[in-house]
């Protein structure tokens, strides 16, 4: 405030090197107004958004403000794409989850961090009826589902050999086929 | 420089926003004075997307991702209040209905279209399925109908439907890339939108269906607004609002603030509001 007549009236910015600063009328709130590119916040703490870091080293060391990090598994036409201080992945796409989009997403399987879209995370798809308690989930890396006793296949679509009935539902029985009478 | 956060002079102004702040920029006729451009309020801590305004009460309304809620406050000189801030995943549109008193979002997380008072009461969701990033959403109160645009890449697409969620149809599926931005005209009922996908602004008679291309080879589009002959589109490549003029068919004018970072929604505080009645008012 130029208007109090002390040497005290006009104090320097609290903000980084070459930010400006104004103070918010009604509250006399000092904010920077122009903090260095990638920065924002009240004191240029904060990252942009797309970006992650702790400029000012608020919660421990000062992490410049990076680009999120999230295995190529985010759409950089969306916004919000990580937290701007943790760089947890908020918005992951292709079917993946976890804090770097490096994971398939619960009912999927495969790798999150193969370079093309169509090899990351497939879904599941367990047979419903080969599939204990109808689950929808599979093993992360290899797809395989948790079959009913003497069910086959990564989907649990098929009965072993020897067996059938996989409609009942409780998995397949034996063929008890008579040995003599048959092909094979 | 001196406080900046004051009441807006009274005129017409494009809002937009800006990361941690709304910035404006006055109209002259349909020109921007760049001089008298800046910030309207400083939210620094948000991550502002969408902008909308009420010409009745003159209230600039924002959604916000980084604690996600949907907040106003007068441009005349006000504090900035939270009307929604529970139960929202990423609210990214959002539009004003000034005959009905009602607002419309988009949230792209919840992939839903809600609907709720001005003060955030009587809260609804009207459209909850086949949106995946759904974004742009514009109403046009005099005729009854919302717009809103779904840049899923794999199927983008612009919608319209009631207010109510109700007769819900796809305008536009073919040939679009990431249509962000949408803008109604009143005046020539033309529904325009920018697309960062194929790089083109192109506008469609929702009731005729016949569509045109305004202009091809525009960077990359965010939020649109148009005013008579001008559309002003914000755009990420520059970190600019830029003007077209839609009849000359080319951009005519840019604005780049002070701050090099990227701008998001913008829409048109008009001195006064549109002539019109609510489509509902003969119910």
């Amino acid at each position: 405030d130029a208007t109090q007549g002390t040497s005290a009236d006009c104090q320097p910015c609290p903000c980084p090197a070459g930010a400006t600063c104004a103070v918010v009328p009604k509250t006399r709130e000092v904010v920077c107004t122009n903090c260095p590119a990638g920065t924002t916040g009240k004191r240029c703490e904060l990252c942009d958004d797309g970006f992650f870091g702790d400029p000012l080293g608020q919660n421990g060391p000062v992490r410049a403000c990076r680009a999120c990090k999230c295995s190529d598994n985010i759409d950089p036409n969306a916004v919000g794409n990580c937290n701007r201080e943790t760089g947890e992945c908020l918005k992951c796409i292709y079917n993946t989850n976890g804090f770097f989009c490096d994971r398939c997403q619960e009912g999927f399987y495969g790798n999150a961090l193969a370079s093309n879209p169509a090899d990351k995370c497939k879904p599941c798809s367990c047979s419903g009826q080969g599939t204990v308690g109808h689950q929808t989930t599979c093993s992360q890396v290899t797809g395989q589902c948790q079959c009913l006793p003497n069910v086959a296949e990564r989907d649990c679509s098929a009965c072993q050999p020897g067996f059938f009935n996989l409609q009942s539902g409780a998995g397949c029985e034996r063929c008890n086929c008579n040995p003599i009478g048959s092909t094979n | 420089p001196r406080p900046d956060v004051d009441a807006l002079p009274p005129g017409t102004h494009l809002l937009f926003a800006q990361s941690g702040r709304i910035e404006h920029v006055p109209l002259e006729g349909y020109d921007m004075n760049k001089d008298g451009a800046k910030a309207v309020l400083y939210l620094p801590a948000k991550v502002v997307i969408g902008v909308a305004y009420d010409c009745v009460e003159k209230m600039v309304y924002w959604t916000e991702i980084t604690s996600p809620s949907i907040s106003r406050a007068s441009i005349q000189g006000g504090e900035p209040t939270a009307v929604i801030s529970s139960n929202l995943g990423s609210p990214e549109g959002v539009a004003i209905d000034h005959l009905g008193r009602l607002m419309f979002w988009t949230d792209s997380l919840k992939d839903h279209i809600a609907v709720a008072s001005l003060d955030g009461s009587q809260r609804r969701v009207i459209v909850d399925s086949g949106l995946i990033n759904p974004r742009a959403i514009i109403a046009d109160p005099p005729n009854g109908n919302l717009y809103w645009a779904d840049w899923n890449r794999d199927a983008p697409k612009i919608e319209t439907s009631h207010m109510d969620g109700s007769n819900r149809r796809v305008l536009v599926k073919d040939d679009l890339g990431l249509p962000n931005a949408l803008t109604y005209d009143s005046q020539s009922s033309l529904l325009c939108w920018a697309d960062a996908g194929t790089h083109k602004l192109e506008c469609m008679h929702p009731g005729r269906g016949d569509r045109s291309q305004i202009l091809e080879g525009i960077q990359y589009p965010f939020g649109i607004t148009s005013l008579g002959k001008n559309m002003y589109y914000t755009d990420w490549k520059r970190n600019a609002v830029v003007v077209v003029d839609r009849y000359a068919g080319r951009e005519s004018n840019t604005f780049q603030p002070q701050k090099q970072t990227k701008l998001y929604g913008i829409t048109t505080a008009y001195a006064q509001c549109p002539a019109g009645q609510n489509y509902c008012a003969g119910n």
